[in-house]
């Protein structure tokens, strides 16, 4: 068979198999993550409690400075990956990096004052009794905005796997983390810098290695 | 001769109504279109085979196609995914028989132009890497021969062609589409 009679015949299939379909919408990938954000905050505050004390001035300007950086690297990211979820050429936003970069000024500081503070030794601060929880709990919340953009990547047709599946990370990691912040009353700058700033690279080196077989197409 | 933007744009939006017959002059038009992206791209016995692949793709996602915007575009990213994705691939297939080859054995302007836009890839590889896959891939010699010509260890001419490819697949990945 030759080459033309080949497509034809591949182009006639195709014709004929071609049901009406609903476009993919960049602002429902938007949506989908968000409403993941809100059910991952609201499973977090039914099984450890929301903290009611961040509303009475009982938080910290770190508490508000870290959540402020951890929502402006979730929007950020999330705008780069439901852009580059639909097929198109053009030059890509810079924001996630720059954004990451800005959080990464919170677990330098933190260091810097757990080594310069004499009367703390650095491993008491590096991990507190909490650490572990915090960083499990953040990392469960991501899993459920990953999910959310991993389900809308599948729909859609990103062209660029890598880059998604980072975007994806930060998105989930950032959001997930600020979901569970509604329920941490520990609002010191080691423990927010360090222990809520970690599952944001956890999760975008995990989803870099998880999620490009997810929305190969 | 080829559909314009508009045309695209209007039968695009026909198809993803389920229109066949737009959609049958649609796929059409986009396979010539895709013929003339490709020739420059791959060797002439492969561009048939990718033009298919970007149909189908274009078929399968069509839903993903925003009338707000333009079409051409579009379907120039789909081209560019499927054309790294297949770059991958060729590459990946140990002893798989080499795609310029192909090329060579058409020897007509499309393989000349293949060939082009493969060079200038190649320059912008260090020179080591470039001679690995050169030797290798485009001229079929073993792994052994090429350590030989090359004076490079049987080792590294691995190493080379293994971080020369990847980074080809990069570059070309980074590559606006033209």
């Amino acid at each position: 068979m030759n080459e033309q009679t080949s497509r034809a015949e591949l182009i006639a299939a195709l014709a004929e198999n071609c049901a009406p379909v609903r476009r993919v919408r960049s602002w429902e990938g938007t949506a989908l993550i968000i409403a993941a954000t809100g059910a991952a905050a609201m499973g977090a505050s039914a099984v450890y409690g929301f903290w009611h004390g961040m509303f009475a001035g009982e938080a910290s300007a770190f508490f508000w400075i870290t959540n402020a950086l951890l929502a402006l690297l979730g929007g950020a990211s999330t705008a780069a990956l439901v852009a580059g979820a639909l097929p198109q050429v053009g030059p890509r936003t810079a924001a996630p990096v720059w954004t990451l970069a800005l959080l990464g000024v919170l677990p330098a500081g933190a260091l810097i004052a757990l080594v310069l503070q004499p009367e703390v030794h650095l491993h008491e601060g590096l991990a507190d009794a909490n650490a572990l929880h915090c960083l499990s709990s953040a990392l469960a919340a991501a899993l459920v905005v990953a999910i959310a953009a991993v389900l809308f990547l599948r729909r859609a047709a990103p062209v660029a796997l890598e880059r998604q599946a980072w975007l994806t990370g930060l998105a989930a990691g950032a959001f997930g983390t600020l979901a569970f912040d509604l329920t941490c009353p520990l609002d010191g700058m080691a423990h927010l810098g360090l222990w809520h700033v970690l599952p944001v690279p956890l999760a975008a080196l995990a989803a870099r290695v998880i999620v490009p077989p997810l929305i190969r197409w | 001769m080829l559909a314009d933007e508009a045309t695209f744009a209007r039968l695009m939006a026909a198809m993803q109504q389920g229109d066949r017959a737009a959609a049958n002059v649609l796929l059409t038009e986009a396979g010539l279109w895709l013929e003339r992206y490709f020739r420059r791209r791959v060797p002439p016995g492969q561009v048939d085979d990718l033009v298919q692949e970007v149909l189908i793709a274009l078929h399968a996602k069509r839903a993903s196609w925003d009338p707000a915007r333009p079409f051409l575009p579009w379907l120039a990213a789909i081209a560019r995914y499927r054309w790294v994705d297949h770059l991958r691939r060729v590459y990946r297939e140990a002893g798989e028989a080499l795609e310029e080859d192909a090329g060579a054995q058409d020897s007509g302007e499309d393989g000349v132009l293949a060939r082009l836009s493969l060079d200038r890839l190649f320059a912008r590889l260090p020179s080591g890497q470039a001679q690995a896959i050169e030797l290798v891939k485009i001229e079929g010699l073993s792994i052994e021969e090429a350590s030989l010509r090359s004076g490079q260890s049987e080792s590294l001419v691995k190493v080379n062609i293994h971080r020369g490819l990847k980074k080809l697949a990069a570059l070309v990945e980074k590559a606006e589409p033209t």
